[in-house]
């Protein structure tokens, strides 16, 4: 059977994939106003074909256009899809499908109507939608309910080009009648649009009164699965006038906790929970919560992805209503075919149901976990052992019992992991396990993860009367002091010092050497002012030093993951959405502002008045102590570049030797020899109207961003400020439009620039991230690389605009963490399509050879990966890092004369700036 | 808000290649599904979970049959439902299609646009049913031939063996062939049981549906009647030996007017492959193989498993392809597997030194009868507890055609108001299947 049809149609659809020949185009032409409808309908398939595969076929525009005039319902599908896909880059040759479209919105038949609806909607050219408002407002009273729920729809789309015209049409009231539309679907499509315009517009157009309400109740029972969870949604976000009504309203919802599609059942689930706070009958309450539990444990039988998300949402159910599942522990036990990230979560939900009654039936669970394949899942499982233990405090002996087995069998990841949690039962129940130390200080050698070391290093510190040879064991981990990692660092200089004041007559040599390498040799601030505390410490009052160092540690608790309250309450009103799975507010990740604008250079010509109003709510929110999270953090980061940026410009101008006292001065004795950077004046007090800043460029793990230390001589108070760049080669931009200061800095007087910086209070410093943004770059030829990159600063407190432009150099913009190994360079060069390749050939660079280059290329952190000879010529493989976020790939093949340059990158706009800098850099 | 759109649904091919893409609001980022695929082809350890956010767009997807489904929202969506309209986006390409490969969406495209343009508008779902999306949608389906060895194991195949029937798409009335008027009825169970190292059951539960497909012309009512002492909910009273159902849901299609008293669904099934009754059992039953390995170390370069397997249901009852996988230390050099030489015949074990696997293969395992096992393992170092540990746990996977565990029984299946005229083929199937069936070793 199947063979005949194939023959019949000729083969497939696939075989319009298969024409590459030349001249297709004008073949294509001549087809499409062929007479015959058949090949007519053949042409435009190899056109969508085309189109598919990313050929770009709008030169074919005006020819299938004129095929929209057909009675053939197929055609006219095919050439709509056309049409949606290029509308965007022939607007005015769009226009002459508007006939069509008006006159097909008037066809007898219903699906012709709807489908120039739907279609016209679709197409996002500005002009269109005047002609597209007569349509709509009779599509919207329709007779048919497939019309309507598509004009439903439409209004969304219109209301996303042109919110204006639906507002000015009387739109909204419309979709607003739709709600009590008798036909379900049309209602659910009526609340999804109303919900999307409320979300953009920001005012709430959908409104649920008590009417709407039994409609919405009603519709429920009768439209489609997606249809519910539309109005299930819309459900959740009303707000009962009381508990009886709540609980009406949950009676009517419970049906759908029976309904096969999860997304069903999540968001009664969702309503149920958001309605549950205002029932005040205890035992009601319980009959209703218990009744989630089956469901939500049936969709633990679903496929995986949908387990995941469920899993995801039951976390939060039990954090804030533990009792719902906590019979049901058995069913998150994990299963051997369960993919990693099903597990995972399971885990997660095993430590948080826990108790004392099933802590047995966990531990034997854990333990086989522990000895699974999977070495991330082996290392969470490890740790659940340990966090159970934490938890609870009549478990916790059997708990480090099965840690001890699994130490006992050597494999090392486990080791480690269990080194770790150890240390924080040890925190935990101080001094009732200590006996188990012995056995973990066997397996020191095996020891080789950060973590782990810190874990040990504080254990043999803060244990060290206990242990026979702790300064042995110390010192074996001093002698690769310098090696380790920062928070290694750290542990060994507390536990050296802890074990100096608990045996001070034999370690005093080894405490010595580690506070030397602390704070001579460290370039880590941190280390070196902890070095320096413990130094001061230790050398005046060894008695404080012990009350501080040695003093009683606060227990913990198991809080590992656990939410806030307040987040919690928000996420578990986000049940059943993206936030739910991620555990993070909407806010956090919804950035559904930017359409692919067409118009890049709107963006960028933005202007400050915009940013003001921004500024002066974000400025009041802040007065009012409600900073969020992300400021508090940016705050916290600026307090400690201040530190550098003080000890930078101590040493660039050495006759200063430090603002402070004596014992100031001795505390930044060692650090000048590491001025990381350099901060230029870029603006004096007077160019600034009362500001003065220095600025420099700061490549930190890869990450470019632009440090300003700030100096305030003016009459007010500085306290945030906003920054614009000029466009620039490669499109820099401010991570964040403005610069909010941890403190504000008072004014400093007139007084000189170094006491104002000195003294602190007046100056501040901060760290601005930068991001690569395409609309920010110059049009080719009009920037080259080193040129200054232009600022404007606003002072929000006097609205003063400060313009200066700060130095750089190419090596700043491209980050010293630009080297891949081969393999990685390959696969990034394979996904790449060649098609974003762009080469050029250079004749005039001063002859070199591949070694000549690379050296070349190397200065400005362009990074060699390896080379290979072709014939005469020596084909060579470099990769660079664009502001620590964009890479770049390079293939330079070097013959004698002339040498080729080949650029892959996947942020397209960014080939030929990079190109063009590599081949000045060539030429240099 | 997650009454939210989804922007852009694609299908990529295993190695990447974009097959259908479709931006249904015209906000998608150029080259984000090469950064999503990226993503999950470098995530270790298997697929990455199934949403995610990277640089500020959420990328959510399944995968069937190797082809990894997407979408892409710049919303606050519903996760769960974006998951669910991507199985059922595959599930009606599959109705329409007959099958679901590469080959397959390539040569039917058109068609398959024409149903996007249907199934979602504006990035919000619409009508996702076979049947009814029939009367909006033009383009005929372009028949592929199954072969063999062409397709890939997709992941739900293993739920069905259906016949050849099954795989024609629904739409091919047209094609001029005389249309079979049949339905198939499937009682499958997914078995999860774990077995401790005496032999004893620490967990077990049941994952059953019945999964239905119909090619009945017309569309006529049908009622399905289901053991009349069936229990919903544990905790109920029950009557000794009555099938016990934890939860279960139910199909937008069926209607329990007559459920309550008579354990009989109503339902007029929609074209096309859908699962009518999803169920849970965490009652006891009968495992239909139980496990019992004991291992001995002969001295300590050698260690021995014996495995021991019973097939603990009625003799007219037996297990098919039933494959017993026994993972051996990785230190170990020479593995040796022996079967009992009076056993059934048709049986194999393979050792797999990559995988450092032992493969026990029994083709057919009578109801009644117990096979065994002895795998004989030499280590290239000293036996260790460890060493001991990474012998097993041994998992096995298996048919039993004709047998539900659980005794759910189809008790008839009727044409509501059919004329004697009418009597289309009923085919009710019973099958059992492993899902997690694992016995850990000492």
């Amino acid at each position: 059977m199947s063979n005949s049809r194939s023959a019949r149609s000729g083969g497939s659809d696939s075989r319009f994939f298969t024409t590459t020949k030349k001249g297709e185009t004008h073949e294509l032409r001549l087809e499409l106003q062929s007479p015959n409808r058949d090949k007519k309908k053949d042409a435009v398939k190899k056109v969508i074909a085309n189109m598919t595969v990313g050929k770009d076929v709008s030169m074919l525009f005006t020819d299938v256009i004129n095929c929209i005039q057909t009675e053939n319902i197929e055609l006219k599908k095919l050439v709509y899809l056309y049409l949606i896909n290029y509308a965007k880059t022939q607007p005015e040759l769009t226009l002459l499908a508007v006939n069509t479209f008006v006159k097909d919105a008037k066809d007898p038949n219903p699906l012709i109507r709807a489908l120039a609806v739907r279609t016209m909607g679709c197409i996002r050219v500005e002009k269109i939608t005047e002609y597209l408002c007569e349509p709509l407002r009779r599509a919207l009273r329709d007779d048919d309910p497939y019309v309507r729920k598509t004009a439903a729809v439409c209004v969304a789309k219109l209301y996303d080009i042109n919110a204006g015209l639906v507002e000015d049409q009387g739109f909204l009231q419309v979709l607003r009648d739709l709600v009590c539309d008798p036909n379900p679907t049309v209602v659910a499509n009526a609340v999804a649009a109303l919900s999307e315009i409320t979300d953009t517009g920001g005012k709430d157009v959908m409104q649920i009164t008590t009417a709407t309400l039994q409609k919405l109740l009603a519709a429920l029972n009768e439209c489609t699965e997606w249809g519910q969870v539309f109005i299930l949604d819309s459900l959740a976000k009303y707000d009962p006038v009381d508990g009886v009504e709540a609980e009406g309203i949950i009676e009517r919802v419970t049906p759908r906790l029976q309904h096969a599609n999860s997304a069903v059942v999540m968001s009664a689930v969702k309503v149920i929970l958001s309605y549950l706070d205002l029932i005040t009958n205890k035992d009601t309450e319980r009959v209703f919560s218990r009744k989630l539990a089956p469901p939500l444990v049936t969709l633990l039988n679903s496929e995986p992805e949908i387990q995941y998300v469920a899993l995801r949402n039951i976390n939060l159910i039990v954090q804030k209503r533990p009792k719902i599942l906590e019979h049901e522990i058995k069913v998150f036990f994990c299963k051997y075919n369960d993919p990693i990230y099903v597990k995972m979560e399971k885990l997660e939900i095993i430590i948080r149901l826990v108790s004392d009654r099933n802590i047995e039936q966990v531990l034997l669970e854990l333990k086989e976990y522990a000895q699974e394949v999977d070495v991330e899942f082996v290392r969470r499982s490890v740790r659940a052992i340990g966090r159970c233990a934490i938890k609870l405090e009549r478990a916790a002996d059997r708990c480090i019992s099965v840690l001890l087995e699994l130490i006992e069998t050597k494999v090392n990841y486990v080791l480690q992991e269990a080194v770790i949690v150890i240390k924080d039962i040890f925190r935990r129940y101080p001094n009732k396990y200590e006996s188990v130390i012995g056995k973990l200080c066997e397996n020191l050698e095996t020891l080789d993860e950060p973590e782990a070391k810190a874990a040990i290093i504080w254990i043999i510190g803060e244990y060290a009367e206990r242990i026979d040879n702790a300064d042995e064991q110390l010192d074996h981990f001093l002698e690769t002091f310098e090696d380790e990692s920062a928070d290694v660092q750290l542990q060994l200089l507390t536990a050296t010092v802890k074990l100096f004041l608990k045996q001070p007559d034999t370690t005093q040599d080894m405490v010595q050497r580690v506070l030397h390498m602390a704070t001579e040799d460290s370039d880590n601030p941190d280390l070196r002012d902890r070095g320096f505390v413990y130094w001061r410490l230790l050398a005046t009052n060894p008695e404080a030093a012990k009350a501080v160092v040695l003093g009683e540690k606060p227990t913990i608790a198991d809080d590992t993951f656990t939410l806030e309250p307040a987040l919690l309450d928000l996420l578990v009103g986000q049940i059943a959405t993206l936030a739910s799975v991620y555990h993070k507010p909407p806010e956090a990740f919804v950035t559904k502002a930017a359409p692919v604008k067409d118009a890049r250079a709107d963006e960028a010509e933005e202007d400050f008045d915009e940013y003001e109003e921004e500024d002066a709510a974000e400025g009041s929110s802040m007065g009012g102590g409600g900073g969020g999270g992300a400021q508090e953090s940016s705050g916290g980061n600026a307090v400690d570049l201040l530190d550098m940026g003080d000890l930078s410009i101590d040493s660039g101008t050495s006759n200063g030797g430090g603002g402070g006292g004596g014992g100031g001065g001795a505390f930044f004795a060692p650090s000048a020899a590491a001025p990381p950077m350099v901060k230029h004046q870029v603006c004096t007090a007077e160019q600034g109207q009362g500001l003065q800043i220095s600025a420099g460029w700061a490549n930190k793990g890869g990450k470019l961003s632009l440090e300003m230390d700030f100096a305030n001589a003016g009459p007010a108070p500085l306290v945030s400020l906003a920054i614009q760049l000029n466009k620039s080669y490669f499109g820099l931009s401010p991570a964040q439009p403005q610069i909010v200061l941890p403190s504000p800095v008072p004014p400093g007087g007139a007084a000189s620039y170094r006491q104002a910086l000195s003294t602190a209070a007046a100056a501040a410093a901060s760290a601005l991230p930068m991001a690569l943004n395409p609309a920010l770059m110059a049009p080719p030829g009009a920037a080259s690389p080193a040129q200054p990159l232009q600022c404007a600063i606003k002072n929000m407190t006097t609205g003063a605009v400060i313009y200066f432009s700060v130095p750089m150099d190419v090596s700043n913009v491209l980050s010293a963490d630009g080297q891949l190994d081969k393999a990685t360079y390959l696969s990034y060069w394979k996904a790449i399509s060649d098609a974003l390749e762009v080469q050029s050939v250079i004749t005039d660079a001063p002859g070199m050879d591949v070694k000549a280059v690379t050296a070349k290329l190397a200065a400005r952190n362009i990074f060699f990966i390896a080379q290979r000879d072709a014939g005469a010529a020596q084909v060579a493989y470099y990769s660079f890092k664009v502001a620590g976020a964009l890479l770049v790939l390079l293939e330079i093949t070097v013959q004698p004369g002339q040498i080729a340059v080949c650029v892959r990158t996947d942020a397209q706009p960014y080939a030929q700036p990079a190109k063009a800098l590599v081949e000045s850099i060539l030429r240099s | 808000m997650s009454i939210a759109p989804i922007s852009h649904f694609f299908i990529l091919s295993p190695r990447g290649d974009t097959i259908i893409s479709k931006d249904y609001r015209g906000d998608v980022v150029p080259g984000g599904t090469d950064i999503f695929f990226r993503k999950v082809k470098f995530t270790e350890g298997g697929d990455p979970p199934p949403c995610m956010n990277i640089d500020g767009v959420n990328y959510l997807f399944v995968r069937k049959n190797g082809l990894l489904f997407g979408v892409t929202t710049r919303w606050n969506c519903s996760p769960s439902q974006v998951i669910e309209l991507l199985h059922r986006l595959a599930k009606v390409f599959k109705d329409y299609c007959g099958t679901l490969t590469e080959e397959a969406i390539r040569k039917n495209f058109i068609l398959i646009y024409e149903l996007l343009d249907e199934m979602l508008d504006y990035g919000y779902p619409q009508t996702t049913g076979t049947e009814s999306l029939k009367s909006y949608v033009y383009n005929e389906p372009i028949a592929v031939e199954p072969s063999k060895s062409l397709r890939i194991p997709s992941t739900l195949g293993a739920k069905t063996n259906p016949s050849s029937a099954a795989h024609k798409p629904i739409t091919g009335s047209t094609g001029g062939a005389k249309q079979r008027n049949e339905i198939f009825v499937d009682i499958l169970e997914r078995l999860n049981v774990l077995f401790g190292a005496n032999g004893q059951i620490l967990n077990s539960s049941i994952d059953g549906c019945i999964q239905m497909k119909s090619y009945l012309s017309g569309n006529p009512e049908l009622k399905l009647a289901l053991n009349e002492d069936l229990v919903i909910g544990r905790g109920q009273t029950s009557t000794y030996g009555a099938v016990v159902l934890d939860d279960c849901n139910f199909h937008e299609c069926v209607r329990l007017d007559d459920f309550e008293s008579g354990r009989q669904l109503t339902l007029v099934p929609p074209d096309g492959e859908f699962v009518a009754l999803n169920y849970r059992i965490t009652a006891e039953f009968r495992a239909p193989f139980r496990m019992f390995p004991s291992v001995t170390e002969t001295d300590a370069l050698h260690l021995e498993l014996l495995l021991l397997v019973r097939a603990d249901m009625p003799e007219a009852q037996y297990g098919s392809n039933v494959v017993v996988s026994v993972p051996v230390p990785r230190a170990a050099g020479t593995v040796s597997a022996e079967i009992d030489p009076r056993a059934l015949p048709g049986q194999s074990a393979e050792y797999n030194a990559t995988a450092k696997r032992v493969d026990w293969t029994i083709k057919r395992f009578q109801g009644g009868t117990e096979q065994s096992l002895r795998v004989r393992v030499t280590l290239t170092q000293p036996c260790t507890a460890t060493t001991r540990r990474e012998l097993g746990p041994i998992s096995a996977s298996f048919e039993v055609p004709m047998y539900s565990v659980s005794g759910l029984q189809v008790r008839y299946l009727k044409i509501a108001d059919a004329g004697k005229a009418y009597n289309p083929y009923r085919w009710v199937r019973y099958v059992t299947l492993s899902s997690s069936y694992v016995a850990r070793v000492g």
